[in-house]
């Protein structure tokens, strides 16, 4: 073969260099992504956490560039009927001061309102206003125990998650009742959810019924994230 | 007596090459396959309703496993291409075997052919390089838009972001493309050979 040509085979041959690659990765590769999630998720929630500054208040939008369309609704399972006059919110766990607050109670403690961008998992962003009360203001009614490390939510829909508590102490974690200056809508969460620019979307649960400070984590941490998604979520 | 025919030098390549050369082709592969798969998860062209890339294109299975192997795989990507740099760097390779300006010259008015494709051969594969940082750059923006909001704020915004990301694929994947083709012309398959055996 002359080294200077190169023949139509050849290239065939190039090219199918290059699909074979892409190919392999379909080949048995899938079912070690889990194995590989577990083997490398030590390192990247270490770095997540070093990442995270706990005071730094993330970026914050003007009004006009809310995009209301932008915002999907993701829920696994059906709205949850909760009535928002007899509705009660649960704080306790490691806590020397169990409490369980009504919306007006909630309502009494000051509004923060802050226009955010949503980062979902699935790829997608959306930049919403969120009003609602400072989770730190009601974690701090309850009085955490210096054990607490973790908090973990319960909402009325079933679904459950928990976070580090540098990140529900976080200056923009609300349990939010507004949206885009309106009253929280059902679909996106009311009563109370949860809302941060500093967490991915399937970590800010709606419907939010029980907040717990727990010194460990339980095994169930987290309705995706014990079928496989990373459990710190950090943005 | 007849002279003996000249026979040109058999390239050879250090193995700490062959090692960045492989590291980088396995781990690029790992990472657009994962990268295709988070991807179909929202496409960038169309959203919800635009086109997806086929099965035997992506790695994970689900969105939750093409992050466990794009998550992973990021770290063995870039530190190979960080110390790459380092080495190249400190063994002053980049003077050398990098495209310079005297390969520009053959390039705009070289007569020889040869010294031509030669040129063209360096100015491609080094073009690779800046593509490659792009990648991890506007990835790294992309996995972490808070914490790195300085990185993400020379992106523009998500979308923008988003379609920078992705398009590291293609022009990552043409050069790559462009490259053995041109190390076949300029140096045969014994060329090719020396940086893979």
């Amino acid at each position: 073969m002359h080294p200077q040509s190169l023949s139509r085979r050849q290239l065939f041959q190039l090219s199918g260099f290059a699909g074979m690659g892409l190919l392999l990765d379909s080949c048995g590769l899938n079912e070690y992504s889990t194995a590989v999630g577990n083997a490398i998720d030590p390192l990247n929630q270490r770095v997540e956490e070093l990442l995270l500054k706990p005071q730094a208040l993330a970026r914050e939008y003007p009004i006009s560039s809310i995009d209301p369309n932008a915002l999907i609704i993701n829920s696994f399972t059906d709205v949850p009927q909760i009535d928002p006059t007899t509705f009660k919110l649960i704080i306790d766990g490691a806590v020397n001061q169990p409490l369980q607050l009504s919306m007006n109670d909630i309502y009494k403690l000051p509004l923060q309102t802050m226009v955010i961008q949503h980062v979902c998992v699935e790829g997608w962003a959306a930049i919403v206003q969120w009003g609602g009360a400072r989770l730190k203001d009601l974690i701090a009614l309850a009085q955490p125990k210096n054990t607490a490390r973790y908090v973990y939510f319960e909402s009325g829909d079933g679904y459950y998650n928990s976070w580090d508590l540098p990140s529900a102490i976080h200056p923009q974690t609300l349990l939010a009742y507004q949206k885009n200056g309106q009253p929280l809508p059902v679909d996106n969460g009311a009563p109370l959810r949860l809302a941060a620019p500093i967490k991915l979307g399937y970590k800010q649960s709606k419907w939010v019924t029980r907040v717990t400070l727990m010194n460990q984590l339980p095994i169930k941490r987290g309705y995706w994230e014990d079928q496989g998604y990373e459990w710190f979520g950090g943005l | 007596m007849a002279t003996p025919k000249k026979i040109p030098p058999i390239p050879h390549q250090k193995i700490i090459i062959k090692l960045f050369h492989g590291i980088i082709i396995i781990s690029l592969f790992l990472m657009i396959g994962s990268g295709l798969q988070i991807y179909n998860a929202t496409p960038v062209f169309g959203d919800k309703e635009g086109w997806q890339f086929p099965d035997f294109m992506t790695l994970g299975g689900w969105l939750a496993g093409g992050r466990d192997w794009h998550f992973a795989i990021m770290w063995v990507f870039s530190f190979n291409l960080l110390i790459y740099g380092i080495y190249i760097f400190l063994t002053k390779r980049w003077q050398r075997r990098f495209v310079a300006s005297s390969d520009l010259q053959a390039i705009k008015v070289g007569q020889n052919h040869k010294r031509k494709a030669y040129a063209w051969h360096r100015l491609i594969y080094t073009g690779i390089i800046p593509i490659l940082i792009l990648a991890i750059a506007s990835g790294l923006a992309m996995y972490k838009p808070v914490q790195l909001a300085w990185l993400m704020s020379l992106f523009g915004n998500w979308k923008t972001l988003r379609i920078i990301h992705f398009m590291t694929v293609p022009i990552s994947l043409v050069f790559t493309v462009l490259h053995m083709f041109m190390g076949l012309k300029v140096g045969g398959l014994r060329l090719w050979r020396s940086m893979f055996v």
